[in-house]
């Protein structure tokens, strides 16, 4: 696709000038004493930022191939992709789909872990799998000339594994070990807490590593079934990056995969995440020193008309190159090391949340600030420099992002995940700058609503309580760490009288 | 390279399993260009036209290290200050006119050095550069500023360290197993120090170390060098010479005559043990061997204390550590997480049974060659991206004060032994050098 210049640079003397103090009026401590009053310097001719090229191919067997090209070092990335995550969990076997990628790499049919680990080690390799909501992962690292080995390798792992019993048993032992260092995480205990408030109890709301209940119930016949059903080559993309040539990584693809068998998918059976409706939860943990908070709202998942000019929004809320949250709670208060707000949109749903720790202290101070935020950024236009400004960092970083094979394969892997149109490939500056402020604030008041917000704040509850009242968000439950339980409609364990 | 032997001894290792049987492959080397300007500063080239955009980092050799006691983490708060503005610039606007470009740019401190970096669309290199000049010259010193970003490293102490499990881990390490070096005290500094920061202590440090001749500036991507040596003379070279030389008197640690143990309870869901034993510094012929060492112990799922003490015995969820090369002598250490139910004496024996098994016997061909092929590993894809390549250049300028350092270790690994891994094991890993810490849950055993 061709473009004939890079966006954001017309915007370029406004936004620049314009952030400078053509004076220095400011008290200064200028050592160098002669050092010149200057606008900063006019940039160098530019040059063409291209989307570079690759190569997909579908296997007969519906397996979708990527190939990205990149010799400047020796080594090729494997990363194969199952369309199956923590999302695929079926009721009362939450942590399944985890558990059977973790497993992975632990042992298959002609391979025991031990083995697995030695060969990957010895070639200065890396292999990895594991699982997120959406989808699962089994990624290779390799040098060149271990490329036959490390498709074999990810090709062994992902068709054989083994599942044996002893190997199960030390999975789960990490899993559940995993698990007791997580409670005492705030953010992540802030982060699932947050996502259970968002989504209730479809499967986005729940962890994706399950819980200490589901895993202890969690047998081989669990596993094997799960990898049955999603494992197949139909439900995979794989990409191979670096320095092979196409005809080397498609027939590596064919060697590894091709006799594999096309498989029919069970059919997917969706729930509906709740609406929105304002709850606030607040986990104590006397021992916090800081508050972690979590707010937002369901929104539109990542195939969808409004999601360019939804991310705009968020983006100029709190993320790169914009920022109000960090510009208020950091800059102008001091209140915290950062601020961000994220949407994220998954395949299903999606939501978007800000994030930010502050000390206890300053907790209802913080929440009040990012909680007014939202109401601006709802109710008020947003304005054309603002907007600019966001899309020239969004657009002019586009170069930024095609710079080494893994960013590269990423978003081609991104878009046939998503299933979105091949055509958005390369076109993301067009995308970017076509966004008005209009669509802005027609996303914005379509998808905020405060007085619907999802409010989690971990932290030493009873010395921020009073500032919840002051704030008039009196409404709050208070779980303590202990009683907490993401199984429970009330998120409290349910006490059993005697 | 192989040589023929070490070649024979692999294929007979590895004849059970299939493994390739050519030699490691090796990156290409960097090409770069070194200039010192009159003024002291040194600046670093490197073409990489393969996508148009550049990395800029300017190098300060200063970090924690230079700190004085009753001034821990000022280092990294200066860092922030630089932030905040500078002749030409106005405050906090520095990101916001790189990010305005579709840059990106941001900064770190380290125990040695601080890094202030940019990248950008190609085109914007005369901007980043001026900016860089702008601030090294004439930082804007603010109190109200300061005392605002005072609070802000705070939080991230809180954040990153105090709110976190085991975040405290390094800090308690490095005070138990350092006496007189400042290496003794965390990069991010206490809290009562950071209160203690003045308006002078921020003017003395930049006069004192932000300064051309301690600067190393690398700019890597898509450029004409000829003509960014022009823009860069242009911008820098207008920055006068210091009027004094950098001070360098860090004081040295005394060598360690006995094992020093410690106990501490903290609010951690899981206990640790960890074993430390002093090392020397990045760039000693020793440390080549002991960062093999650190591949055989804890690279990957077959390293030996992952085998040993995660996979084998399941008397710890994880175990991890690493040789700490760095400008002065450091560490080499090995942390265990205990699970519920496991002592940790027998933690600890297993943990310096592994280092004691290195010093008895030798480690096998096969182990040692896994070991320089991770090591290859790390340096290939360690220098895909530009930001990574000027890390490695700038790295070895500072450091090393030899930017030939970069690309010259690929040898020295290659030509290393099982005797060289042997004779360091027995130098280091002694008891009289050794450091052990328990870290036990504070008044929860078995709560949870």
């Amino acid at each position: 696709m061709k473009v004939s210049r890079v966006a954001g640079v017309g915007k370029w003397a406004a936004s620049v000038y314009a952030l400078l103090y053509v004076l220095a009026v400011a008290p200064a401590a200028a050592q160098v004493r002669d050092w010149p009053t200057e606008a900063p310097p006019r940039p160098l001719p530019a040059r063409e930022a291209q989307f570079p090229p690759y190569e997909i191919r579908t296997l007969p067997n519906g397996m979708q191939v990527v190939a990205v090209l990149h010799h400047e070092q020796p080594a090729v990335s494997i990363r194969l992709l199952v369309r199956a995550g923590s999302a695929q969990d079926s009721k009362g076997k939450g942590g399944v789909a985890n558990l059977t990628a973790a497993l992975l790499d632990q042992g298959t049919t002609t391979r025991s872990a031990q083995e697995i680990a030695d060969q990957i080690d010895f070639i200065g390799g890396d292999l990895g799998t594991g699982a997120g909501t959406d989808l699962s992962f089994a990624n290779a690292v390799v040098m060149k000339d271990s490329f036959d080995l490390g498709m074999s390798l990810v090709a062994d792992v992902v068709r054989n594994p083994a599942f044996t019993q002893e190997e199960i048993e030390r999975q789960k032992d990490q899993v559940l070990s995993s698990l007791r260092v997580s409670v005492d995480d705030p953010s992540y205990i802030a982060d699932v807490v947050f996502d259970r408030l968002i989504y209730g109890f479809h499967p986005y709301g729940l962890p994706g590593s399950g819980t200490e209940e589901s895993l202890a119930a969690l047998t081989r016949a669990d596993l094997q079934e799960f990898h049955r059903q999603y494992y197949v080559p139909n439900n995979m993309l794989l990409a191979i990056v670096g320095d092979v040539t196409s005809d080397e990584a498609f027939a590596a693809a064919e060697r590894v995969f091709g006799a594999w068998p096309r498989v029919a998918l069970p059919p997917s059976s969706s729930t509906e995440p709740p609406p929105s409706a304002r709850r606030i939860v607040v986990v104590n943990k006397p021992d916090a020193v800081q508050t972690s908070i979590r707010v937002g709202q369901l929104a539109i998942p990542r195939k969808h008309d409004d999601y360019m000019a939804w991310d705009l929004a968020v983006k100029i809320l709190g993320g790169e190159g914009a920022n109000r949250l960090h510009q208020v709670l950091r800059s102008q208060y001091g209140l915290t090391y950062g601020a961000e707000a994220d949407t994220e949109a998954r395949k299903d749903a999606g939501d978007f949340v800000a994030k930010t720790d502050t000390r206890t202290d300053t907790t209802g101070q913080a929440l009040r600030l990012t909680i007014d935020e939202f109401a601006h950024l709802a109710r008020e236009r947003v304005g054309e420099r603002e907007l600019a400004d966001a899309q020239a960092y969004l657009a002019g970083s586009f170069p930024l992002t095609i710079e080494t094979p893994d960013q590269i394969a990423t978003q081609v892997l991104n878009v046939l995940f998503f299933e979105l149109p091949v055509s958005e490939i390369g076109t993301f500056r067009e995308r970017v700058s076509a966004v008005t402020p209009d669509d802005v604030q027609r996303v914005a008041r379509r998808y905020i609503r405060p007085d619907r917000l999802s409010i989690v704040l971990v932290g030493n509850a009873r010395a921020f309580a009073s500032q919840l009242i002051e704030l008039g968000l009196g409404g709050y439950e208070v779980i303590s760490l202990d009683e907490l339980d993401l199984m429970s409609p009330t998120l409290k364990k349910e006490r059993r009288r005697p | 390279m192989l040589r023929p032997a070490h070649f024979l001894l692999l294929l007979a290792a590895a004849a059970a399993i299939v493994v390739p049987l050519q030699a490691a492959v090796h990156p290409p080397k960097l090409e770069y260009q070194i200039t010192t300007l009159p003024n002291g500063l040194r600046v670093i080239l490197s073409e990489d036209h393969s996508t148009p955009i550049v990395h800029l980092a300017v190098w300060y050799h200063v970090g924690s290290r230079n700190e004085r006691s009753g001034r821990t983490g000022f280092a990294h708060l200066f860092e922030h200050m630089m932030f905040k503005g500078s002749k030409n610039v106005q405050p906090e606007s520095h990101t916001s006119i790189i990010a305005s470009i579709g840059g990106r740019s941001n900064a770190y401190t380290q125990e040695d050095a601080t890094v202030f970096w940019e990248t950008l669309p190609a085109q914007y290199l005369p901007l980043a550069l001026w900016l860089e000049a702008d601030r090294m010259a004439t930082l804007r010193v603010d109190r109200d500023a300061l005392e605002k970003e005072v609070e802000v490293v705070k939080e991230e102490r809180r954040l990153r360290v105090d709110n976190q499990p085991y975040g405290r881990l390094n800090e308690i390490l490095f005070d138990k197993a350092f006496t007189t070096h400042p290496y003794k005290h965390p990069t991010i500094g206490s809290m009562k120090d950071l209160e203690a920061a003045s308006i002078d202590d921020v003017r003395d440090f930049h006069n004192t170390f932000y300064v051309p001749e301690n600067a190393v500036v690398t700019v890597v991507g898509d450029f004409d060098s000829a003509q960014a040596m022009q823009l860069v003379t242009q911008y820098f070279g207008r920055v006068p010479k210091a009027a004094r030389p950098v001070p360098r008197d860090i004081p040295r640690e005394p060598e360690q005559t006995q094992e020093r143990r410690a106990v501490v309870q903290e609010e951690w869901p899981l206990p640790a043990v960890v074993v430390a034993y002093h090392i020397v510094y990045d760039g000693h012929p020793d440390s080549y061997p002991l960062h093999l060492v650190s591949k055989i112990l804890f690279d990957g799922e077959s390293s030996r204390m992952t085998r040993e003490l995660v996979y084998d015995k399941r008397i710890a969820v994880a175990a991890f550590g690493s040789a700490n090369l760095i400008e002065d002598p450091n560490l080499f250490y090995a942390v265990a997480i205990i699970p519920a139910g496991q002592s940790a004496q027998d933690v600890e024996r297993a943990l310096i049974a592994e280092f004691d098994r290195l010093k008895t016997a030798p480690v096998d061909g096969r182990e040692v060659e896994r070991a320089k092929n991770q090591f290859m590993r790390d340096y290939i894809i360690g220098r895909e991206s530009n930001e990574q390549k000027a890390l490695h250049l700038a790295h070895a300028a500072v450091i090393h004060n030899d930017v030939t350092r970069a690309d010259a270790e690929i040898d020295i690994f290659d030509n290393l032994t099982p005797a060289d891994i042997q004779r360091v094991a027995r130098s280091y890993f002694t008891p009289n050098n050794r450091t052990v810490i328990y870290i036990q849950p504070m008044g929860r055993a078995g709560a949870r």
